[in-house]
């Protein structure tokens, strides 16, 4: 059967808008040479002086407890604890959400030959980008020793709250993944 | 905001260097204050860091990328025999701001323009990142100096080696352009 170029276009767009086009983008810095064994216990740091960039997130009780939850236990599988009450951790950590709007070309018509230079629509669109940043600090030095993120399209996801947790899910488990483990 | 007191008369110093590199071009410029004398400089201090976003929240408040910014610019200083100083006792005192920022290149609305061959010529977008360094006299309040480059930086934060490589090339761009 040949199916025309149209339908694979639809169906791409399609896959898109339910799965996002592009994969979730993680990474991190980290202070190389840094031991990270040293390091056992961790506790909340006050919150973040920028803004999270959408109010959607800033006043959305649900994205915070959820966020905060699969950092904690993200940190006890990577061997940290929670710090006991009124003792001081060796690490404080913070979290800081924003969501950008940006742009994409979409290169899918080109890249597979549904259509020529000549007869391509330029495929710009504009979608809204979420980065979930989280920074562990050393108590004793108060500097930055870890930073990790991620970043991916919020399309239907932040008013849609089995999606945004499955995301905040992934997100979290995939930049835990790049932290070096404590004792 | 040190870009308001550009009213000050500036000599414009020609741009220079356009390198093709990864679709997005590397581009370097500065100003010199007029009347720079610079055997009236000796010593210089860091400013505060912004407070204000770079439009990348993995930029934002990073001392990994803070510190390798200033620890190249500090290298660039010495070699030209500039001493840090305490801020307060500086006889300039030095400013940088970073801001990246999301630009679309179609260079089918730019028929002519070299390079641009059937697929290349396809609409794409990028991460743009401009580094500014600012060298202010605290006395009189005036820019003495400017420099600044801006190049693409696909990929570039994601991975630190890239990045700290990315920063000390800028630096290093930019201080080239330093009179000595």
């Amino acid at each position: 059967m040949r199916v025309s170029p149209s339908l694979w276009v639809a169906a791409v767009v399609g896959a898109c808008v339910v799965a996002g086009c592009a994969p979730m983008r993680v990474s991190s810095h980290v202070d190389r040479g840094l031991d990270f064994t040293r390091y056992r216990t961790f506790d909340w740091g006050p919150a973040d002086a920028l803004p999270a960039g959408d109010p959607r997130l800033e006043r959305d009780a649900f994205f915070q407890d959820h966020i905060q939850g699969a950092i904690e236990r993200n940190m006890v599988a990577r061997g940290f604890e929670r710090a006991a009450a009124a003792t001081e951790p060796d690490v404080r950590v913070h979290f800081h959400a924003v969501i950008d709007r940006r742009l994409d070309v979409n290169q899918v018509d080109y890249q597979s030959g549904y259509c020529s230079r000549n007869d391509c629509q330029a495929g710009v669109s504009d979608y809204e980008e979420g980065t979930l940043v989280i920074d562990l600090i050393d108590v004793r030095t108060n500097r930055l020793v870890w930073r990790g993120w991620a970043q991916d399209s919020v399309e239907g996801v932040l008013d849609n709250q089995d999606r945004l947790a499955r995301k905040i899910e992934q997100a979290v488990r995939l930049m835990f993944a790049r932290l070096p483990a404590a004792r | 905001m040190q870009s308001s007191q550009l009213s000050v008369p500036l000599t414009v110093v020609v741009t220079a260097s356009l390198l093709l590199a990864s679709c997005a071009p590397v581009r370097v410029s500065s100003y010199v204050g007029r009347d720079l004398d610079l055997r009236r400089y000796h010593t210089y201090a860091w400013a505060p860091p912004d407070t204000f976003s770079t439009g990348d929240p993995r930029l934002d408040n990073n001392t990994f990328f803070i510190e390798r910014v200033q620890q190249a610019v500090d290298g660039h200083l010495r070699r030209k025999g500039f001493e840090k100083v305490a801020s307060g006792q500086a006889d300039f005192v030095v400013h940088y701001h970073a801001r990246v920022e999301q630009r679309l290149d179609s260079k089918e609305f730019r028929p002519g323009e070299p390079g641009c061959q059937g697929s290349d010529c396809r609409p794409f977008v990028y991460d743009a990142g401009t580094l500014l360094i600012d060298l202010v006299d605290p006395r009189s309040n005036q820019l003495i100096w400017r420099g600044w480059v801006e190049r693409g930086l696909e990929g570039v934060v994601d991975d630190q080696t890239w990045m700290d490589a990315t920063v000390d090339d800028a630096v290093s761009r930019i201080m080239k352009r330093f009179p000595s």
